[in-house]
């Protein structure tokens, strides 16, 4: 049975569909990468997987999560599927942290709460902080954790914004532009980062981004969203290498003019 | 940038300074009020000297009609100020944060409805409404006069609480704390309740100055702490038919009244940056 399975799909606002008649599958340990350009309804799609869509924004149809329907769900049962199924990095860890919180205690949060799942002694959260903060390759992790959001920078940020997701140790990590806020070079660091993670753990992965290059370093499989419906799927290869919507073929093409700009500079 | 670099140090010790100065004057009064538990100057039912006395090195703020020592008086009235405030707060933060953050979470209509309930409470003066509680309980006491301001400035606990709460709840962080799994009860006290609890610190501070000010207009109109409660309030009601023959029975705890009311002031105002880590910035 896949891990997460997205039947019919339909997301909508005010009688109007801002996603549609979307379908897919995720297996266990599988990646797959949902691209499409910005208000294409990425975001839409992932917090409905979640089970936190904003009370305006109705989804119908069906979506699966480790056996449990999450479309419909009570609250009390969709709260103990999140964590322990799945678990969101989000574009810009400066909001998707508490300013006044210091970053040890935001990652013991998910931690006490996987530790008590486990049954394990919650003695070793501490020690598990300071793991995990190593495990995201964060230099100074005693600092770190001591540290306020606003007191480390935007990578540093991130990769505390990792670790709390894989504190949950789910089993889909889905990643929304989880590189979209950073510098070049940090968003290579960063990707490195996830793809180990993600192969070390097990983890499938659902990864958003409207960059192509990017998308493709990362994922096995992609889809292509366009103002909510899918145009295009398959493996990343012959999707990006050849593909056969006039749609994404302009984004292919985009990215290669942009990377050639970038060449040519 | 420049100006901001060199603008930032002196506002921060501008700041410190109202603090200190605040947090002494309103230290002050904390000791003397402390300090009547276990000695005043002299008894303060007895009339241990002349009647309206001026103020002397043996009655520091004079003596009243009967020849009580005022300034004895004046002590036991920073106590009372202190225990209304505390009290008075203390009851209008409990139900106020309770009411604000329930409000927050609450459907549509009921949110409405909370807030139109807050809306309607603060246009009533807080005297008055205060006023009405004392004459709706059967005797007047220290209580009931505490118990009415806290429920008169709970509205404007409950009101600030809510728009404070909502505005956190919008924040992305909880959004991402819901996507693993932190219930909502858990995300109220982690979350929303630290990122509001600055500005209601300042809120409860600034309060605390509108309920010694408010007891002592109660007291002055009958309707506070009864004798031999010596309320500010009421040494100014006593005061009054004097007030041209001995100015300083009036003058003295007014006098008192307003260096709380000030040091309060300038305490709330410094305390805004202590709350806020990213204001605590030495760097
Ligand atoms: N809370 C909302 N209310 C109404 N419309 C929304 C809301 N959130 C997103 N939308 C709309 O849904 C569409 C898809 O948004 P989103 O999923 O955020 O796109 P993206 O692919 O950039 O992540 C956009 O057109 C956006 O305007
Ligand atoms: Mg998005």
């Amino acid at each position: 049975m896949s891990l997460l399975a997205v039947n019919n799909l339909a997301i909508a606002t005010g009688g109007h569909d801002l996603v549609a008649d979307l379908s897919f599958a995720i297996e266990p340990g599988q990646r797959l990468g949902l691209i499409g350009e910005s208000g294409s309804g990425k975001s839409l799609t992932a917090m409905a997987i979640s089970g936190l869509l904003p009370p305006a924004i109705v989804p119908r149809g069906s979506v699966t999560l480790d056996g449990v329907e999450v479309i419909g769900a009570p609250e009390r049962k969709l709260n103990k599927l999140r964590g322990a199924a799945s678990a969101v990095v989000f574009q810009e860890p400066l909001t998707a942290l508490d300013p006044l919180m210091k970053l040890g205690r935001q990652l013991a949060e998910p931690l006490r709460r996987r530790f008590r799942r486990e049954g394990r002694d919650l003695a070793g959260i501490e020690a598990e902080t300071i793991a995990l903060l190593e495990r995201v390759s964060l230099p100074q992790p005693q600092r770190i954790a001591n540290a306020y959001p606003y007191e480390v920078s935007g990578g540093q940020r991130q990769r505390v914004a990792i670790a709390m997701a894989l504190a949950c140790r789910p089993k889909l990590l889905i990643a929304d532009e989880p590189t979209t806020a950073l510098d070049v070079t940090t968003q290579a660091e960063i990707l490195a980062l996830l793809d180990s993670l993600v192969r070390d753990l097990g983890m499938a992965l659902l990864f958003i981004s409207h960059d192509l290059p990017v998308v493709s370093t990362i994922v096995d499989q992609v889809l292509v969203l366009r103002q909510g419906r899918m145009v295009e799927t398959g493996p990343v290869k012959s999707v990006l290498g050849t593909p056969t919507q006039q749609y994404t073929q302009s984004l292919v093409a985009a990215a290669r003019a942009f990377d050639t700009a970038l060449g040519a500079r | 940038m420049t100006t901001i670099e060199l603008d930032r140090p002196a506002r921060r010790s501008a700041a410190s300074l109202t603090f200190i100065v605040g947090l002494i004057l309103v230290g002050l009064h904390v000791a003397i009020a402390l300090l009547t538990l276990v000695w005043t100057p002299y008894d303060p039912s007895s009339t241990a000297g002349g009647r309206l006395e001026a103020p002397s090195l043996l009655h520091w703020a004079g003596t009243d009609r009967l020849g009580r020592d005022l300034f004895t008086q004046i002590m036991i009235g920073s106590r009372i100020a202190l225990q209304v405030g505390i009290g008075a707060v203390g009851i209008g933060a409990a139900i106020g944060v309770t009411i604000g953050v329930l409000a927050a979470f609450a459907t549509r209509l009921l949110d409405d409805a909370l807030a139109a309930a807050f809306d309607i409470l603060i246009a009533f003066p807080t005297l008055l409404l205060a006023m009405l509680v004392v004459a709706a309980s059967d005797t007047a006491s220290l209580w009931s006069a505490i118990l009415a301001l806290g429920i008169a400035l709970s509205a404007i606990v409950g009101r600030l609480t809510r728009i404070l709460a909502k505005r956190v709840l919008q924040m992305d962080f909880i959004t991402a704390a819901r996507t693993s799994g932190t219930s909502w009860p858990r995300i109220v006290v982690i979350h929303i309740l630290p990122n509001i609890w600055p500005t209601l610190m300042v809120n409860f501070a600034l309060q605390f100055g509108l309920a010694a000010i408010a007891e002592a207009s109660l007291s002055y109109l009958g309707l506070g702490a009864p004798p031999p409660n010596a309320s500010w309030g009421r040494l100014l009601q006593e005061a009054q038919g004097t007030v041209y023959t001995a100015p300083f029975g009036a003058i003295a705890p007014g006098l008192a009244l307003l260096v709380l009311v000030i040091g309060i002031n300038l305490f709330a105002d410094g305390l805004r940056d202590v709350g806020d880590p990213t204001r605590r910035r030495s760097r």
